[in-house]
């Protein structure tokens, strides 16, 4: 299959980035920007994207890389590769899920390439979606793209595909802020805003936006954190549920306490409820078992992957249950 | 049918039975004019039996290998093809004018450019290169661009204009069999492609003798091959050099079966078999997938016609999932009855295979899944009811383990079952059950060499069984099963008497010996194989073995790369092409050397006289390879002058000299040169006429010179919340017969344990409406690296009396023995019996919610894994009130399930 016709666009610093977001972003269609290319590239050689320009954010040095800011927490360049993360020092030391769940993402050769900011972009997925044009002509299309009908949930009129990013799920655990840098300005958002809940246009990014950094506040550092991965091979698969926890103990007890998942709706989500039902409890198997039902509840899988969407929502009660117990050092 | 006396008799008169201890004693050279197969048994090889790398091992490692898709030729354009986007339709009319506009389009070619049909088997021609006048899957094949680049052809074929008329479609093929209008092929009633029925003893007399009888049906789900390589054809014209216009038809192509492709474009193309040359470069990996010809073969052929000039296509992923051929999804009702000693006392099975939409090998697998309940235990009763059904999906073909596989999955499963019954050891009613060679089944399958009771002892013994066997913490747990495969099939596809494997071998003044063999190397190792078996048959180092494979035009025919006949029978012809060489350089030599043919050693590159013959220190044993003989003249006997032997020097040297002790290999060879004029040598095999199988219909596939064996052991553990299935290791012995490169079959030991490990847990075609959900190697889920197990080969050699030095099948034989070992391995762990493979983790929690009678959720869309009534579609909704592809009204996806309304929260 080959790549659609485009043209490339190389900016060596973010400045050019704008000027090139500025003159070419009227709309998505137009221009996708590519960083480590692991999602975008197999999508346009499906045609899932035919843009105009591909605007390549590899030679920014300015994006990359993890640098502590001494008593405000840690600063992210979002082309920061997930293989750096995973090896990062201080991450590994102070926000451990993080480094955890990186460590999950794909195979070793894919996370050389794909970077933190491109995990919390990545394209929602969906077995009727993340096909060939040959074989989507064959369905009928579908919701997302070019098509009229969702295959998952016919009744409807929305999109169910499920957003696969790891990472989302750990950051939102760790209060996750971005930057969010534009022709018109900047701005800085929670990671739980980053997203809408909808399948087919999940992210709240303009297309002139880039998203530039990732912060985590020092509030956020040093609590035990867990991410647990459902996924039918060891490496290489997307997640079919991810749930990740993080614990502050004090005492025997929960001080603090974040529960989200990812895989199982379009968006990652933060599960209500968990902080309450942890915080100031001993953890015992109820408790997290307690946890696990409130997790479930919140996952919405539908049959966009391979397993069925009851064994989804069942392991995120079960791997919830068992990150808790593992975060609370039980 | 003959009395199995009758049967060895008449073996006795064919071949040597040997017991190995005398066989062992046996030297190298036997005096014999005739070549047979087994004269050069000894215990003392150079080469065979050792481990040695791959010939082709530095062009794979370091790149400079040329696979299909790594050539190129001057003016080559590249083809790509239009598939259907409906399963079941007739083609009222293709424009493709549109497209041929397109700047950069050479040529679009459509079915009527090549209208006549084919297929690999004789009985199954029902294929088009491009469909003709019905598309029969989603994925056929309509139309071929051949443009300067893929960008132009991919652009192209979205201007091809095609209209269709919609047909009904059949996806499910129990659905399928009750169809009486709308037929995928017009001539096949009810869409059954072939279904036979054989009943061999008394079956109900057997069950009628059982102390317990198990019944149940089993699923395995659909699985492909996954090769390495995708399917890739160069196709080319010469110009005649008389008249101009296009000649010979050059085709470089992927295939295991060089022979039938070049059979097949003659058929389709309309040309002499001698216009046409098939040459295999290295190939990447077959498994079964590249064994019959594929279409894209020949729709390059007809593509570079139309266009005059060279066309390359290398298919995508997701084409070669279409293409296919794989393992079908397979429905086994079986039953067996068991004596409460464990005596098997019949066997009956009905099977309906999930064929697709064209015959392929169907025919052979329907009927292998029947043969081989034989050969393995000794079952006195079997009845077989075997359904090939076509339905409309793409094609099912030859998988390794060629349709054995999935009834090997039932029937070890519920050998199990029944051994748990009786209250038997799973391994000792095995043990109880073994054939008695040299023997001919119920179904007409002769067994010789035998290694199954030492296959079950070794892994047994290996893996701890009778310390460790139910007493291993929860979770975790051990299984047994065997498995056997043919040795190639004593039959070829064409009936004929005609050799199956033709070797050439050529010597030449330089020393060097050619081979031209026609087997064809996909990965698997055959070159090596040949080397190795001339080098050891002439006394020379490998390094002197050239190999030219797998060339229509260069080499002899050799009917292909399947069936696990390539060792065996190839192996053959090449150690008869060796033992005609070496008996015209022993004529020779032994004139040069005063003494009989027969009383000359060749080893490493040296020919001299045998034990108790006056030789070089008097002792006549051959040098370790590579070692000159101390204050030897031999270089300079020969004398070399830049490589090449001075054949004048060395003929003044022979008049200066007496009789020689010894000669060098060149030396030999120029003597024998000198003597004979010409030094080159053939052998061919065909297999005996007594392995060639019973009288009734349908007997001719099963039957083989030689079957390998196999048993296995596996260590499992299943989490009991999540269904998860972790196989921490595999002990897996095989009978090859002998290993000739032991490093090599114990690659495709584990390669056969981690494939079975791949369709017993992971690897599944999941299926909607007739389309394939997963088309590529991200959701179609191969095991990594991260989940294979340790796998322990043990290779035991039973030393067949006609495989070359002994030796059969590696490749396949293994595969069918892990679903089983893993499924009796859970069962041991958690105590729940699966009787749908793969066991996911979602199959497997059912399973294990259903025993401890938690509340029920729908893990698996309806399907009970312990007890599946039919197999299971993937969820959601193709169709929905108007919504979706057009399809017939009558087809299967218009039909609204109650869980397809799930709306928008």
């Amino acid at each position: 299959m080959s790549l659609p016709d485009f043209k490339l666009l190389r900016p060596r610093s973010l400045d050019e980035a704008l000027d090139n977001l500025a003159k070419h972003a009227k709309s998505s269609a137009r221009l996708r920007i590519v960083a480590g290319g692991t999602d975008l590239i197999p999508s346009m050689r499906q045609k899932l994207f035919e843009p105009e320009y591909v605007l390549d954010l590899r030679h920014i040095s300015e994006l990359s890389g993890i640098r502590e800011r001494k008593g405000s927490g840690v600063e992210i360049g979002a082309l920061t590769s997930l293989t750096a993360i995973e090896h990062s020092d201080v991450l590994r030391r102070r926000y451990s899920v993080l480094t955890e769940a990186a460590a999950t993402v794909a195979s070793p050769v894919l996370r050389n390439m794909g970077t933190i900011g491109g995990n919390i972009c990545l394209d929602t997925r969906c077995l009727w979606y993340n096909q060939s044009l040959t074989w989507r002509k064959g369905c009928g299309f579908c919701i997302k793209k070019d098509g009229d009908l969702c295959h998952v949930a016919p009744g409807g009129t929305k999109c169910w595909a499920a957003f696969s990013g790891d990472t989302p799920a750990a950051l939102l655990c760790l209060n996750a802020e971005v930057e969010i840098v534009s022709p018109r300005g900047k701005r800085r958002i929670a990671l739980h805003e980053f997203y809408t809940g909808l399948g087919d246009d999940h992210r709240k990014l303009q297309p002139d936006e880039l998203l530039t950094r990732v912060f985590l506040r020092e509030t956020a550092a040093d609590y035990r954190g867990v991410y647990r991965k459902l996924r039918v091979r060891g490496s290489i698969d997307y997640p079919l549920a991810g749930v990740a926890v993080v614990i502050k103990r004090s005492n025997g007890h929960v001080a603090d306490a974040r529960v989200a998942i990812t895989a199982v709706n379009p968006a990652p989500l933060v599960v209500k409820g968990a902080t309450e039902a942890l915080n100031g409890k001993a953890v015992d198997d109820a408790v997290a078992d307690a946890v696990g039902v409130l997790a479930a509840k919140t996952a919405k899988p539908l049959t966009t992957s391979a397993l069925t969407p009851e064994y989804r929502r069942e392991m995120i009660r079960v791997f919830t249950k068992r990150a808790v117990l593992a975060a609370a050092g039980n | 049918m003959r009395s199995k006396r009758e049967w060895r008799r008449r073996g006795e008169t064919k071949f040597l039975v040997i017991p190995s201890a005398a066989r062992n004693l046996l030297l190298c050279f036997a005096n014999d004019e005739r070549p047979t197969t087994n004269d050069d048994f000894m215990t003392d090889f150079s080469i065979i039996g050792k481990s040695i790398a791959m010939v082709d091992a530095a062009g794979k490692t370091t790149g400079s290998g040329k696979y299909t898709d790594d050539l190129s030729v001057p003016g080559m354009l590249i083809g790509k093809i239009l598939h259907s986007p409906y399963p079941h339709a007739r083609i009222k009319r293709i424009d493709t004018s549109r497209a041929e506009k397109l700047d950069g389009v050479v040529t679009v070619v459509v079915g009527s450019d090549a209208p006549n049909p084919y297929g690999i088997l004789p009985v199954g021609h029902d294929e088009y290169a491009l469909a003709l006048d019905k598309v029969r899957y989603v994925g056929d094949n309509v139309a071929c661009v051949a443009a300067v680049d893929e960008f132009t052809a991919e652009r192209a074929l979205e201007l091809i204009d095609v209209e269709y008329e919609l047909l009904p479609a059949y996806f499910d093929p129990e659905d399928s069999m009750k169809a009486e209008t709308n037929l995928i092929h017009d001539n096949k009633p009810n869409n059954i492609e072939k279904d036979y029925h054989h009943v061999f003893g008394d079956p109900e007399k057997g069950f009628a003798e059982a102390d317990r009888i198990a019944e149940a049906r089993f699923i395995a789900n659909e699985v492909t091959h996954a090769a390495m390589e995708p399917h890739s054809t160069l196709a080319a014209f010469e110009i005649d050099p008389q008249t101009g216009n296009p000649g010979r038809l050059i085709v470089q192509s992927s295939t295991q079966v060089p022979y039938y492709l070049q059979h097949k474009l003659s058929l389709v193309l309309e040309m002499q078999m001698s216009q046409i040359r098939v040459i295999k470069p290295l190939v990447g990996g077959g498994f079964g997938g590249k064994s019959e010809v594929i279409p894209l073969e020949i729709i390059a052929a007809i593509a570079a016609r139309k266009a005059k000039a060279p066309v390359k296509i290398t298919y995508t992923r997701e084409e070669v999932f279409w293409a296919h051929r794989g393992r079908p999804r397979t429905i086994v009702d079986l039953k067996t009855g068991v004596k409460n000693d464990g005596s098997i006392t019949a066997v009956k099975a009905r099977v309906v295979q999930d064929g697709g939409a064209y015959c392929s090998y169907g025919v052979v697998t329907i009927l292998y899944s029947g043969a081989l309940l034989g050969a393995l235990y000794d079952i006195p009763n079997i009845q077989y009811d075997g359904y090939r059904v076509l339905t409309n999906k793409p094609v099912c073909g030859a998988m390794r383990g060629h349709g054995t596989v999935n009834v090997r999955f039932a029937f070890e499963t519920q050998l199990d079952e029944l051994a748990a019954a009786i209250g038997m050891d799973p391994a000792e009613i095995r043990q109880h059950n073994l054939l008695k060679p040299p023997c001919v089944t119920v179904n007409g399958l002769r067994v010789q060499s035998y290694g199954l009771p030492e296959c079950i002892e070794k892994v047994v013994e290996r893996s701890g069984w009778r310390q460790r066997k139910g007493k291993m913490p929860r979770g975790r747990g051990l299984g047994v099963a065997c498995s056997h495969y043919v040795s190639g099939a004593a039959n070829s596809i064409i009936r004929s008497d005609m050799p199956h494997s033709t070797v050439n071998i050529k010597i030449d003044r330089d020393g060097g010996v050619v081979v031209y063999t026609g087997a064809s190397d996909i990965g698997q190792g055959s070159d090596t194989m040949v080397a190795q078996i001339t080098a050891e048959t002439l006394g020379c180092t490998i390094a002197r073995v050239r190999v030219i494979a797998a060339d229509t035009d260069l080499t002899p025919i050799d009917i292909g790369s399947y069936s696990s006949r390539v060792t065996f029978m190839n192996g053959n012809a090449t150690l008869r092409a060796a033992q005609d060489v070496k008996k015209q350089i022993a004529t020779a030599a032994a004139r040069k050397m005063n003494c009989e043919p027969g009383d000359l050693i060749f080893r490493s590159d040296v020919v001299s006289k045998k034990n108790g013959l006056q030789g070089p220190r008097g002792d006549g044993r051959p040098r370790p390879s590579g070692q000159a003989e101390p204050g030897s003249a031999s270089p300079s006997v020969s004398g070399h002058v830049e490589g090449q032997i001075l054949r004048g020097s060395l003929q003044q040297k022979r008049k200066d000299e007496g009789p020689k002790e010894q000669l060098s290999f060149e030396e030999a060879v120029v003597a024998a040169i000198d003597f004979h004029g010409a030094l080159s040598g053939t052998g061919s095999y065909a297999p005996p006429l007594d392995a060639r199988g019973g009288k009734h219909k349908g007997a001719g596939v099963g039957p083989s010179p030689a079957y390998s064996y196999s048993a296995q052991v596996a260590e499992v553990s299943v989490d009991e919340e999540t269904g998860e299935v972790t196989v921490h290791k595999v002990w897996a012995s095989h009978d090859c017969g002998r290993a000739l490169n032991p490093v090599s079959v114990e690659g495709q030991i584990i390669g056969s344990v981690w494939m079975g490990m791949g369709q017993a847990l992971t690897e599944e075609m999941v299926w909607k409406d007739g389309m394939l959900m997963n088309p590529g190697l991200l959701e179609y889920r191969s095991p990594s690296s991260v989940e294979s197990p340790e796998v322990e080969a043990i290779i035991v050699e039973s030393i067949d009396p006609e495989g070359p030095f002994g030796a059969k099948e590696c490749s396949e034989g293994s595969l069918a023995a892990t679903i089983p070992a893993i499924s009796n391995a859970i069962y041991d762990a958690v105590g729940v019996r699966l009787h749908e493979c793969p066991f996911t983790p979602e199959r497997v929690l059912a399973a294990l919610r259903a025993k401890n009678n938690a509340k029920r959720i729908n893990l698996t869309e309806g399907v009970d894994p312990t007890s599946p009534a039919r197999f299971r579609e993937h969820g959601g909704s193709l169709w929905y009130r108007g919504k979706g592809p057009e399809r017939h009204p009558l087809d299967p996806s218009r039909t609204e399930t109650p869980a397809a309304v799930a709306g928008d929260d």
